[in-house]
């Protein structure tokens, strides 16, 4: 589904991504987890074409990342999501679809469906500027999941969202995992990406230090809050 | 007919970028600004004008000073529309709308093309509002009907198409407010040469250039008249339609065919370097 090979990043002197290759199957739950600024993000853009690598491919089902069309049946969440304050929550969804060229009547039927999973009932036709950070994240997954999309991209889900709200859309995630869905996670809550990952790779100053299943990685008596913590201090 | 696959999302990013800007409280101050205005030109249509001490007839006033009027309007709406140009991509990357659309199947240059189209087209139906109005006071009030008028507002929209496409792609080079000062100050020596260029061919000019030394050396002016965006060289292609004057062969459509040759090398920029440009 996903591929990257020798990916590499430059910003002038600093190197965000250095020479990273890994691949994600089909189907497969992926957590990319580092510190603040280990290249996590950045990542993402490349796999985006948000940002063009200096060196280096990416490809999504094998199509090259620059390709527009291997963009199709993704759904993307970005880290501190924003939305047009003069839309209501339904206005975004709707204009959502409607880029992805769904139907009308699909289009209402989806936003229906997608307002409940996200727990937004009764909200969705006020307008953004009155709702809050988690609100505004809950329609942004909202918005990823329209159009029933393949790979599910997620930089930072649940930030800005309570307790209550990164268990929900932890559960919404793990009822995505029936779906055959691919998920690509970019977290910091180790602990939910325990729960419902099955690889994890972990990078530090833009270098790859480890991939491998999310049961490889921890071991008996450990989290993977101490694998993490071992792996990028060294 | 089938749509060509390309279109839709182009069509759908025109209609988002119109309907934003409608949506933005300054847009509609803008606009009722400058209707209210129209309309009190209302009143220079009913005054005696007397030229060399004759008192023009009414037909005569209602063209020139609706010809007046058209150039303003004209030349308002282009600054109406670097303002409305400037700060779009900034908008739709604070409001997370381009991340949103470019996550999707949408090239690049599907997505500028969908801005340009959707800038050009609030401004062409923002300046053709204006001057229908002149156009319906002139046609009710007065009893003169200028179809023509209406033909030279589509023929100045290719001036705000050169404003939509310089301001984007200054802006992507340097701070908003410096792009649209930049595209103002190009809209202003544009004027200028034009100015300096019907003067230096005047019967006064002509006679002073028969004394040596008596005018300035106006070879760059020149220059600049002829290479420059001729913004308002089609404004006065356009303006001619209304006073019937004659039609000169390619002198009179080489500003319009000026402004849509730096349409096409700036556009390309644009999409050169929106092409290479991150997306937040």
């Amino acid at each position: 589904m996903i591929e990257l090979n020798a990916a590499t990043k430059r910003y002038g002197s600093l190197t965000a991504v250095d020479n990273v290759s890994f691949s994600i199957k089909t189907g497969e739950y992926f957590a990319l987890l580092g510190p603040n600024g280990a290249g996590k993000t950045t990542i993402v853009k490349m796999l985006l074409d948000f940002t063009q690598p200096t060196s280096g491919s990416l490809s999504i089902k094998g199509l090259p990342s620059t390709n527009a069309a291997s963009r199709t049946s993704i759904g993307y969440l970005a880290e501190n999501n924003h939305i047009p304050p003069y839309l209501s929550g339904w206005q975004y969804l709707q204009r959502c679809a409607e880029l992805l060229d769904i139907s009308r009547s699909d289009a209402m039927d989806q936003c229906r469906r997608i307002v409940e999973q996200i727990g937004m009932q009764g909200r969705e036709d006020t307008k953004v500027n009155t709702y809050s950070k988690g609100m505004i994240q809950r329609f942004g997954l909202g918005a990823a999941l329209i159009g029933n999309p393949k790979l599910l991209i997620l930089d930072e889900p649940t930030a800005g969202l309570d307790p209550i709200g990164i268990r929900e859309i932890r559960q919404l995630l793990e009822s995505l995992k029936h779906q055959g869905m691919t998920i690509f996670l970019n977290s910091h809550l180790l602990s939910e990406v325990e729960k419902i990952c099955d690889n994890a790779a972990i990078i530090n100053r833009g270098k790859l230090l480890v991939k491998d299943t999310i049961s490889a990685l921890v071991k008996d008596g450990d989290t993977l809050e101490d694998v993490f913590v071992r792996f990028v201090k060294g | 007919m089938k749509m060509p696959k390309a279109l839709p999302p182009i069509i759908r990013i025109a209609k988002y970028t119109l309907t934003d800007e409608v949506w933005q409280k300054s847009f509609v101050v803008m606009f009722v600004i400058c209707a209210i205005f129209i309309f009190l030109i209302r009143g220079c249509y009913q005054g005696n004008y007397m030229v060399n001490g004759q008192v023009l007839d009414a037909g005569t006033i209602i063209r020139a000073v609706s010809k007046v009027t058209f150039h303003v309007i004209a030349a308002g709406v282009m600054l109406v529309t670097a303002l409305l140009s400037m700060r779009v991509f900034r908008r739709d990357r604070d409001d997370g709308m381009q991340s949103c659309i470019l996550s999707k199947p949408i090239a690049r240059w599907q997505y500028v093309a969908g801005k340009i189209l959707g800038l050009w087209a609030l401004s062409i139906i923002f300046m053709f509002i204006l001057h229908s109005i002149v156009f319906i006071t002139t046609s009710i009030n007065l009893k003169v009907i200028m179809p023509e008028y209406l033909i030279a507002s589509l023929l100045c929209s290719f001036n705000l198409l050169f404003v939509v496409v310089a301001v984007l792609l200054l802006s992507l080079l340097m701070p908003d407010i410096v792009a649209f000062l930049c595209v103002i100050g190009i809209g202003i020596i544009g004027f200028v040469a034009d100015g300096i260029f019907a003067i230096s061919h005047s019967q006064m000019a002509q006679t002073m250039i028969q004394q040596p030394g008596s005018l300035p050396d106006l070879t760059g002016w020149n220059i600049v008249y002829y290479l420059w965006p001729k913004l308002s060289g089609t404004q006065q292609f356009a303006s001619s339609l209304i006073g019937s004057e004659g039609f000169q062969g390619f002198v009179s459509i080489y500003p319009l065919i000026n402004v849509l040759i730096y349409v096409l090398i700036l556009g390309a920029l644009l999409f050169w370097r929106f092409r290479n440009e991150d997306i937040i």
